[in-house]
Order: structure tokens, then sequence, then C-alpha cells
């Protein structure tokens, strides 16, 4: 129906992931005032359950549950997604900006001849037009865009870009059986899922980052376990990551991934553009740092000027304080 | 085998941009390069084209005359062949139409493989590789971190997925895009340099490739850009100060607790 929405919604260990809430919650006031219908989608197997939730933050909840959804394929969940929409005709496809939106939206989009907004961190709705706001040029630049009407819109968004508000709805829920269709020409042969236990970093709401100031790999330790305090993540520059201190997956920045928690702590990071690129749309980013002069202070809202080596001992102990307080 | 690869001309990050003053349109400082996730797949082509001896790389980009540049690195580095698609008068912002454009290009060409970039750093939208793919109807892996193709028939990937790393094998003809750590792409060498800049490149009106014209025509966008704002700035930096680290420790908390309530 024209101005209903779809969610597509990512789930992990069993829960739904934040994103999809952010989204679903965004989504609802836009189709609230259209007089629409927003959808939350969910492929997967043996997923029915996730519905509970969803219901409170939808009208409708379609579930696909099949074998063959265990895991996120392109060409299984393409061929799902594309029927839906073909079904039900939404006119907004919404999905997180992570690596499995980043995948599937293109392909269902040049199924669906749609448009296509990767990476969006706003909407608006002006009167019954929606516009989406993207950052370009890593960051440089917003741009407030459109979609052409009578095309099917798929848009990614960042996570955190919007807060989660339950609006404790009580949608209803739709089984749909989709068979969904396997691509004869790839064969997965492996999967290696590491460290898939931490909290995914584009959707971590603590960040504390390390860099070259770090010294040496041994000394995250103490950055890890303020994370772990703080329910976040940890993540370097690409100085540490090209040193292999740590892993490619907690690069922030240009040539790694785009965050933007609620609180940003660097350490021994200097601040080149290629790094604050993947950092300048956290909440509040402080920065730890000898040098006055380092350029990251002026993408900081608060700044502490000292050895870190002294500076995240008693760091460690006042959040552990604050956290008790609390 | 015929390898295409798909790249794009973007402005360096360190190039400044300015919001011309109808808020609509962009002045961009003339400082240009090969999109960074672009040298990863430059590279992996020639390193295929090095180990088997009929492998033939073709460089392609849809864009404006000065994007004939990029492909002259291109070229400098290895590759055989490069096309311009000219984007004069045409949209060449909208993924759905430079998409739809450069899988006519492959079509025409006859491929094997083709490798595109994980993302455009302009842009930032990842979303050209998935799309060419379904436009030819050729099976597509994302963020690939290794790649082997030595039977020429299939690919042997391993590519970025939630949470961890994938292998996979894939029939070609295939589409893939490169992530960083695939490889590490080649400084050209002078005499690359010197065949680049006599290369002929030719410069090609895209209607030719059989697409409709109002397929490609700026009308036929699927996205329209109504206004560009500069990103809120941040207030000056509250660097705290205290006799001792312990001071200003207890400072940010504090400041992180009442003023920014993140805590
Ligand atoms: C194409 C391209 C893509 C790139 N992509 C990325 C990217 O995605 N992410 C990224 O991070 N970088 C990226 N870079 C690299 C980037 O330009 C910088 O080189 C890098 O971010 C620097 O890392 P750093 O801040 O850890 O190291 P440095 O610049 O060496 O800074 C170390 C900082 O630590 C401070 N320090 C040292 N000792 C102490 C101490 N004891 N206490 C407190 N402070 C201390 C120093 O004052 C200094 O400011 C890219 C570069 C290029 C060319
Ligand atoms: N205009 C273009 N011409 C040729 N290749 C492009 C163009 N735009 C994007 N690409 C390719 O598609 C990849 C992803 O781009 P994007 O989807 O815009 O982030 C890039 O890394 C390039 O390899």
């Amino acid at each position: 129906m024209p101005n209903d929405i779809f969610v597509v919604v990512e789930y992990k260990d069993g829960g739904i992931r934040k994103v999809s809430l952010e989204l679903l919650s965004k989504a609802r006031q836009v189709t609230e005032r259209l007089g629409s219908t927003l959808y939350a989608v969910v492929m997967g197997h043996a997923v029915t359950e996730l519905a509970a939730v969803l219901r409170k933050f939808s009208n409708k909840v379609i579930v696909v549950d099949h074998e063959e959804l265990e895991n996120y394929r392109w060409d299984t969940f393409t061929s799902v997604l594309e029927k839906l929409a073909e079904k039900y005709k939404p006119f907004m496809v919404l999905g997180g900006s992570t690596v499995t939106g980043k995948d599937l939206f293109p392909r269902v989009a040049a199924r669906l001849k749609g448009a296509i907004v990767s990476d969006a961190v706003g909407m608006e709705l002006d009167g019954t037009s929606v516009r989406i706001k993207k950052p370009l040029y890593g960051g440089k630049i917003v741009s407030w865009v459109s979609c052409k009407e009578n095309l099917t819109a798929m848009i990614t968004f960042r996570p955190n870009s919007f807060a989660v508000e339950n609006h404790n709805l009580t949608g209803e829920l739709i089984e749909e059986s989709v068979d969904p269709l396997r691509d004869p020409r790839i064969t997965v042969t492996g999967i290696d899922k590491g460290g898939s236990k931490k909290v995914d970093i584009q959707e971590a709401d603590f960040i504390i980052c390390g860099g070259r100031g770090m010294k040496g790999p041994e000394n995250f330790d103490i950055l890890e376990s303020i994370a772990d305090l703080m329910g976040g993540r940890v993540g370097a520059s690409r100085a540490v990551v090209d040193s292999k201190w740590r892993d490619y997956d907690d690069q922030v920045g240009k040539s790694g991934k785009t965050v933007s928690p609620k609180l940003y702590i660097g350490c021994g990071v200097s601040g080149a553009l290629h790094h604050t690129m993947g950092m300048d749309t956290s909440k509040v980013i402080v920065a730890v740092n000898k040098d006055p002069n380092a350029p990251i202070f002026s993408y900081a809202d608060y700044g502490i000027v000292d050895d870190l080596f002294t500076v995240l001992p008693i760091l460690k102990k006042e959040l552990e304080q604050a956290k008790e307080e609390t | 085998m015929n390898i295409i690869v798909f790249l794009k001309q973007v402005a360096d990050t360190e190039a400044r941009i300015f919001i011309k003053s109808d808020q609509n349109s962009l002045e961009i400082e003339n400082k240009y390069n090969m999109n960074f996730f672009d040298e990863f797949a430059v590279e992996e082509a020639i390193k295929i084209k090095e180990k088997s001896k009929d492998a033939q790389v073709t460089v392609c980009t849809y864009g404006p005359k000065r994007a004939i540049e990029a492909l002259r690195t291109a070229i400098a580095m290895g590759a055989d062949k490069a096309v311009l698609l000219n984007s004069d008068g045409l949209e060449c912002d909208d993924s759905l139409t430079v998409s739809k454009v450069l899988a006519a290009f492959a079509k025409n060409e006859g491929l094997d493989l083709i490798l595109c970039g994980r993302q455009a750093i302009d842009d930032e939208s990842a979303s050209i590789g998935g799309m060419v793919a379904e436009f030819l109807g050729v099976p597509h892996v994302s963020a690939i971190l290794s790649l082997d193709v030595t039977d020429g028939k299939t690919a042997r990937v391993e590519s970025e997925v939630e949470g961890g790393k994938e292998r996979v094998e894939v029939h070609l003809p295939a589409l893939l895009t490169t992530q960083k750590g695939l490889n590490t792409p080649r400084v050209p060498l002078i005499t690359g340099v010197m065949k680049a800049m006599k290369a002929v490149i030719p410069d090609v009106d895209p209607t030719i490739l059989g697409l409709p014209r109002e397929e490609i025509d700026p009308s036929a966008a699927g996205i329209r850009v109504l206004s560009y704002e500069t990103p809120q700035q941040r207030p000056p930096v509250k660097i705290l100060e205290g006799e001792t680290p312990a001071e200003k420790v207890q400072g940010l908390i504090k400041a992180l607790k009442e003023q920014a309530k993140v805590l």
C-alpha cells in the first residue's frame, strides 16, 4: 500500500539488534502521520518468538520462517525480501547499514529497480514527503535527499541514528511462507566467526579507541576492561591495526568502520582526518593525548592533556565508581 | 580471461569542499584520485593477469572527462585497456542509474570477472557492485579479503561477513567487491607512468551501449538532492584542568555526568 514502511529486522544471539528497534521507532513516527502501516519483517529460522517484542513496535510483523534462512545468505534473503516487497508494495524499505544490510539492500534495490540510499543518519517528514539525511565525503558535507516517487526506496541507516521508543503497539503477526531461492553458483565452504560474542562496533554505545600512543598490544588490556565495564567496544586507529596490535575489525576511520557511539574516548590517537571521518558523528568525543596540539582536540568535546598511562588506571577506577553510584 | 575493473575517481580526502550559495551544488577543490578501495581491485586484476598468460584487464569509469586521470593511474599500474564512459549531461550520482550504465558496458564487453571497490569514499554508498551484478544476473560476493581464480572457472574467495569471515566458491562469470586487506596496491613504475601518459583512452558516449536515454537522463535518478549543509560544528573542546591527572579525570567524569549526560 502507498506509504507503508518495511523495516528489515536483524537479530543476533536470539535478541533483536538495537538498530532494528531504532528504525522501527523512527518509522513509526512517519507511518503515524501518514496514516499507513508499519511492518517489521523477520526472515530466519525459528524466529517466531522475536515477534513478541516486535509487535510492540509495529502494526504488523511479517515472519518468514524457513530452515534455508538459518544464516544470512545473499541469495535466499534477497529472493524472500524481493517477494515480500512485491506483494506488500511498501514505499520504503529500511534497514541497518550493517555488513548484512549493505549486502542485501543493493541487490533487492536492483531487482525492484528501486532507489537506494545507504548509510543515512536521519529522516524527516515534510508534509507527505520524506527527506533523508546522508553524510558525504567522510562527513564533511551533509546532504538531504528525496527518493523518486513510484520507486521503492531502499534505505540503510547507520546504527545509533535514532532513539529507541517503545510505542506499546500490539501488532498483528503474519506468517508468510515464501520459498527462499538458492543460487547454485555460490557454495559456502567455511565460516569463521571468531569474536562474535563482542558487541558490534557500529552498534556500541561506548567505544574506547587506542592509537599508536598505546605503545604496544599488551597495553590494550586496560582498554578492554574499561570497554567491558561500560558494555562497549575497543576501537583502534589504522596505525595500530597496521602494526598488528589489533584486528582490522576494530579499525575506526575512512578505511575501517564508521561509528557513532554515545561516548567515544580516544587514547593516544592523533586525530588524523582519515580517523575522524569514521567517528565524528559520535555524540560525545573525549580525547586523551599528551600533546596539547594534537588535531584530535579540534574534534573533541572534552580533552585531557596528559600521559595516557597515568590517566587510564584512574579513569578506570572513576568509571567503576560512577557505575556503582548509578 | 576478460577482467573488468570498475573504478571511480573521487575527491581526495584532503580536498576542500564548499557548498555553493544555492545550497544545492558543491564546489570541490581540484584534487582527485582513484577511489581507495578501487586500488585493491586494480591490483588484484593485474596480479591475476601476471599469473595467467591469457588474461586481459579492462578498466572503466563512468564519469566526467577529468576521470580519465584515474584510468591513467590504472594503466600505469598495468591495466591493458581503459574506457571512459563520459557522463556529460547525464546522471552520474544516482546508484540505480550508474549501475545500469556499468552493467550495459559489461554486457557489451563480455566478461569472466568483474572487480569493483567495496565502496566509494565520496558517496559511501557501497551499492554499485551488488546492483551491477544483479542487473547482469551474475553471482556476487562483497568485501573480499582473498581471491584465487587459478582454474579460470571458479573463484575461491574469502570475504567479510557479520562478525567474521566466510569462504565461498563462486562460478565465473562473477562480480566481486574488494576490501582493504586483499593486497597491497603497487606504486606504478616510471615505465608504466610513461606508457599511461601516451595511452589513448576512448571517450565513449554511454548512450551507444543500448540503454534508452531516458534511463540515464538526470530525470531518471532514483535520488534527488534537495539541499546540502555543513555538519554541525562541535563547540570548542573543553580541556580539563587540574593539578594532578586524578583531578582532570574527576573533572571529566563530572562533566560527562552533569553536562553531557552520557554516564
Ligand atoms: C588512504 C588512507 C586511509 C586511512 N584510513 C584510516 C582509518 O580508517 N583509520 C585510521 O585511524 N587511520 C587511517 N589512516 C591513517 C591516518 O592518516 C593516520 O596515519 C592514523 O590514524 C594515525 O594513527 P594514530 O593516531 O594511532 O597514530 P599517530 O598519528 O602516531 O598518533 C599517536 C598519538 O599518540 C599520542 N601519544 C603518544 N604517546 C602518548 C602517551 N604516553 N600519552 C598520551 N598520548 C600519547 C601522540 O601525541 C600522538 O598524537 C589512513 C591513511 C590513508 C592515507
Ligand atoms: N561512476 C562509476 N564508474 C565506475 N565505477 C564506479 C562508479 N561508481 C562506483 N563505482 C564502483 O563501485 C564501487 C562502489 O561504489 P559506491 O556504491 O558508489 O560506494 C566503487 O568502489 C567503484 O569500484
